[in-house]
């Protein structure tokens, strides 16, 4: 018992010590996705302090809610989220739990980030059952578009300026300076991918569209026969025959799903199985979100060469 | 440990607390009768009639899932009181273990059918103890009050069954009237504990606290007791576990109540011995 309550006190020492630059700096962020978190670091800088609840590697649609995350969106003064129904299954409830008026949607301090991006996916007129698996809000997995990640970090840009009045010239130079460095990099991903405009590649789940349209790649299937439902035998078999009559040869899966159907079917048609990083911290190199795409687009370059030849 | 925390948990622990509650009591009854498994059974049933609720076109938020959900409970609690009829060698526990198996799969299949919110349907049929909200609370306190007073105006008869069916029977009572009864309520009570903490966590506060109290105590009356003080005890427990080391809930308290059968059975030699 008393090396527990030991343990306890190193570790609320632990919190008392990592909580004290927070409490000196300025605006407290949180952040439902790291992703979102990266852009309001570039931003704000030391400025606010950020705090993301799910990790990279989680899968944002499933998130098991913490104690932690009550108190984090409890204090905080801002609260982004990715929105488009992405965190539908957990951060509703918590946001009713942590009590804090500023941040309940529609509040001064609440940034749903899809307002201002390009949305894919988007149903256009009535949406009948028979479509199938429609997302009524569009894709929700719109920050893989480097231009959605600038639109983002504007917009998070007005609202920190909003809050924080005083900092709005930081702010402002902080943001053009991410800008002027992501257009840099976007210039050198795209003569990077250009070679393979047009290529054809599967897809696990629908987290990639707007990346690959973005880098001109063109997802002709999905592993899953619809979101989140696992595969099955005969949309295997259809997706195998298909990849064979088109000639495609890479399925990109998120790290959070199993790789045995995937593998299998490239067995099938020889070809390979391509883990990418869907999130900033998704995987070790993707730290922030330029390198998120520095990390995803070596990774498909490198294969598609492998692949093609080119 | 960051004693805030406390005032937003507030909701949780009491919600803890009234699960424990009657799960203590209906444990005693399900371990009598040696169907362990029928709550994930017909938590899974549930489980159907909510996804054929979406598959039928529901929201996801819709209250005609939770009827839904609520009929298939019966169904399921029918089927469980009429083959316990029949006098076929099958043991009751392999019927529940292939309406789980079936029912389980039924809903992998529904879903893969229903068009629009499949991605969403697993986080209503799994549900958070963190996340429930007052409102919540007290209505499903409401339930279980009542439920535990039909429980308690017939006790001895529900005793008498869980106990030795067969003399209840001898005196010309409908066993399975009454195991309707029984699995009917129990399922009622399990689909609304199985949306606010989850599947695992439910079966632990059903089993662990009455399993606890055989270890300590033979007769019914102090096993009662015993699984309640535990179910509390160790809900309030795994709860503190849960903020002092921020892990995930619902998954903490499962531990905990493992954590502690353990202790209780290693201290079962002290206690036996001085009971007897």
């Amino acid at each position: 018992m008393r090396s527990l309550i030991r343990l306890s006190t190193i570790a609320v020492l632990a919190a008392v010590a990592f909580a004290q630059p927070a409490a000196a700096a300025g605006l407290k962020v949180v952040t439902t996705t790291e992703d979102l978190a990266s852009l309001a670091r570039e931003v704000g800088g030391d400025r606010i302090t950020v705090t993301a609840l799910a990790k990279g590697y989680q899968d944002p649609h499933f998130v098991d809610p913490k104690p932690s995350f009550i108190l984090e969106v409890n204090r905080a003064d801002l609260l982004i989220v990715v929105g488009r129904e992405l965190e539908i299954g957990w951060l509703p409830s918590l946001i009713t739990s942590a009590r804090n008026a500023k941040v309940q949607p529609g509040g001064n301090g609440y940034l749903d980030a899809s307002l201002t991006v390009k949305i894919l996916e988007l149903p256009s007129g009535q949406i009948t059952r028979a479509m199938g698996d429609v997302h009524p809000q569009g894709n929700p997995h719109y920050w893989l578009d480097p231009g959605n990640g600038r639109r983002m970090a504007l917009a998070i840009k007005e609202k920190l300026s909003q809050l924080d009045p005083a900092d709005k010239a930081t702010f402002e130079t902080r943001y053009a300076d991410f800008d002027k460095r992501l257009a840099v990099a976007e210039k050198k991903w795209d003569a990077a991918m250009a070679p393979y405009k047009g290529t054809k590649i599967v897809t696990y789940h629908r987290s990639w569209p707007n990346f690959m349209d973005r880098f001109g790649l063109d997802v002709m299937g999905y592993v899953e026969p619809k979101p989140g439902i696992p595969p099955s035998p005969s949309h295997t078999i259809e997706l195998i025959g298909e990849m064979k009559a088109q000639g495609v040869k890479l399925i990109v899966v998120e790290p959070y799903f199993d790789l045995k159907t995937p593998q299998s079917i490239t067995n099938q048609v020889g070809g390979k199985v391509l883990v990418l990083a869907p999130s900033v911290g998704g995987q070790k190199e993707a730290g922030d979100y330029i390198q998120l795409f520095e990390y995803n687009v070596n990774l498909i370059v490198s294969s598609l060469k492998q692949l093609t030849g080119k | 440990m960051d004693f805030a925390i406390l005032t937003f948990l507030a909701a949780p622990i009491v919600a803890g607390l009234i699960i424990a509650g009657i799960h203590a009591y209906l444990g005693l009854h399900v371990v009598e009768r040696g169907v362990i498994f029928v709550d994930l059974s017909l938590a899974q049933i549930a489980s159907l009639g909510a996804a054929i609720a979406v598959f039928r076109g529901a929201d996801p938020h819709d209250p005609s899932i939770y009827w839904m959900s609520l009929i298939f409970t019966l169904i399921g609690a029918a089927i469980f009181a009429m083959i316990k009829g029949q006098e076929a060698h099958i043991p009751q526990e392999a019927i529940i273990g292939i309406s789980y198996a079936v029912a389980s799969a039924a809903v992998i299949i529904t879903m893969s059918k229903s068009t629009g919110e499949a991605e969403h349907l697993k986080d209503m049929l799994v549900g958070n103890i963190l996340s429930v909200q007052w409102p919540e609370v007290w209505l499903t306190g409401g339930i279980y009050a009542a439920i535990g007073l039909f429980h308690w105006i017939f006790r001895k008869r529900f005793l008498e069954i869980s106990q030795d069916p067969k003399a209840v029977a001898a005196r010309g009572i409908s066993v399975r009237f009454w195991d309707f009864l029984f699995y009917a309520s129990f399922g009622l009570v399990v689909t609304r504990s199985v949306a606010i903490a989850g599947v695992l966590l439910v079966f632990c506060y059903l089993i662990v606290p009455s399993v606890g109290a055989m270890l300590w105590a033979k007769r019914i009356g102090p096993r009662l007791a015993i699984g309640w003080v535990m179910g509390l005890f160790v809900s309030a427990l795994g709860m503190y576990f849960s903020v002092l080391f921020d892990l995930p809930t619902g998954a903490t308290i499962v531990c905990t109540f493992g954590l502690i059968l353990v202790l209780m059975a290693l201290m079962r030699p002290l206690i036996v011995r001085k009971a007897a």
